[in-house]
């Protein structure tokens, strides 16, 4: 299956939890499989990650109609204490881990619409026509919504580097 | 504050402008310590976030979930249902293969998905370069018959060593080489002659994203093959046929290619 790896990297950004993003992407694949019509030339994976990110839609959609209990925070603490603890080093695995998180955690901070944009451009490598036929604006709005979310990344790890020592390059 | 060129300067880092404008835009930044900033930042985020970021692949569960359930989908007769369907030209051979079970679309994805992008900006920044090249004086930097010129003139002036053979006796004339940016990278180029017409052959690194192998741009035939790591395109105006026996001949002359 073709930008399955692709389609679960963008889906477990836009859900921030590996159990919802199985679901997007099943739903995502099987929309996909049903439409297969509606794709028109272009690019598969551009195709593929609009219909993540409508299933994403869908869902959240869903979920704020029922009321919903958020994922408890060890949830993820754990999975990087087996990380830690699988490591013949865990002293580097740890540091490395921590650098990840960070990157990871200041681009989560990032507003929704910027960090898509982000995303697609910087780990999918999308064009910009691809990235605004997925986030559905124009390629303008792409253009200065990728300039803000790189510059506030950037102003982000700069903060938190003023504040880390460690997170320094 | 910001430089007003900020977002076309970002639109180059992005590999998202001509080959003119990249020019323009690389003028611009020699005189613009604000986007030359810009450039670093743009190139340090890029590798921060591509070498510190996880990668995550869809865990194999997820896979053979995915792979079952569209077997089932398809077992259960579910074909893509879309609008009446009129068909104005043969079916693609892609939708036959919606007939087989869920490893066929992944087949059928991935065929679709090698077959030649009809949108691939890389293209028409190939044109782009080709034209360019027809310019009054620009179509060569160094201009000599030797292959032992132009070969040791890339070293200082690209980022790769292109093939560079004189097939003087089978019709393709060397004129010269060039160096050439696009896709991020100083790209060679080496200029050939072939009666009245003009085939530049672009050698750089290749990219992640894929090149078809014929394509046609505004009436310009490009060919494309890579060899390891390396992508060639010869682009030029004249016939397919003519096209194809420089690139045969480039091609032999890769393989024996040896530094000498």
């Amino acid at each position: 299956m073709p930008h399955l790896d692709a389609a679960y990297r963008f889906a477990r950004w836009l859900c921030r939890s590996s159990g919802d993003a199985d679901d997007i992407v099943q739903e995502a694949f099987l929309r996909a499989f049903r439409g297969f019509e509606g794709l028109r030339g272009g690019d598969v994976k551009a195709w593929l990650l609009t219909i993540v990110r409508n299933c994403h839609a869908t869902a959240m959609q869903q979920q704020q109609r029922r009321a919903t209990v958020p994922l408890p925070d060890d949830h993820e603490q754990a999975l990087q204490s087996a990380d830690v603890a699988a490591s013949p080093d865990p002293e580097s695995a740890s540091a490395a881990a921590d650098e990840r998180r960070t990157l990871d955690q200041l681009i989560a901070t990032l507003p929704e619409e910027h960090r898509q944009v982000l995303l697609l451009r910087e780990l999918e490598d999308l064009s910009y026509r691809e990235i605004a036929a997925v986030t559905q604006v124009p390629i303008g709005t792409v253009m200065s919504r990728l300039a803000r979310a790189r510059a506030a990344l950037r102003g982000k790890w700069l903060e938190a580097a003023a504040g880390e020592p460690r997170a320094v390059r | 504050m910001q430089c007003a060129e900020a977002l076309r300067v970002q639109a180059y880092f992005d590999g998202e402008v001509d080959a003119v404008t990249a020019l323009e835009v690389e003028r611009h930044a020699e005189h613009c310590p604000e986007c030359r900033a810009q450039l670093e930042h743009l190139a340090t985020t890029r590798a921060r976030m591509r070498g510190e970021l996880e990668f995550a692949a869809a865990p194999p569960e997820l896979r053979a979930r995915i792979a079952r359930l569209l077997d089932d989908e398809e077992a259960r007769g579910a074909k893509p249902q879309r609008a009446p369907r009129v068909p104005l030209r043969p079916r693609p051979f892609w939708l036959g293969a919606l007939g087989g079970v869920g490893a066929a679309l992944a087949a059928a994805l991935a065929l679709f998905f090698l077959s030649p992008t009809l949108t691939n900006p890389l293209l028409d920044d190939l044109v782009t370069a080709h034209v360019r090249s027809l310019m009054p004086e620009h179509l060569t930097d160094v201009v000599s018959t030797d292959r032992h010129t132009v070969k040791p003139w890339f070293a200082g002036h690209a980022d790769v060593s292109p093939v560079v053979v004189d097939f003087a006796d089978r019709g393709y004339r060397l004129v010269g080489g060039r160096a050439d940016y696009f896709d991020q990278q100083r790209v060679a180029a080496v200029v050939y002659q072939h009666g009245a017409h003009v085939i530049n052959v672009f050698t750089w690194v290749a990219g992640r994203r894929a090149l078809p192998e014929f394509s046609t741009r505004s009436g310009y035939h490009i060919a494309c093959w890579k060899v390891g790591n390396l992508q060639h395109c010869a682009v030029s105006d004249t016939g397919w046929d003519e096209l194809q026996g420089l690139v045969a001949l480039l091609r032999a002359a890769g393989e024996t290619d040896t530094p000498h």
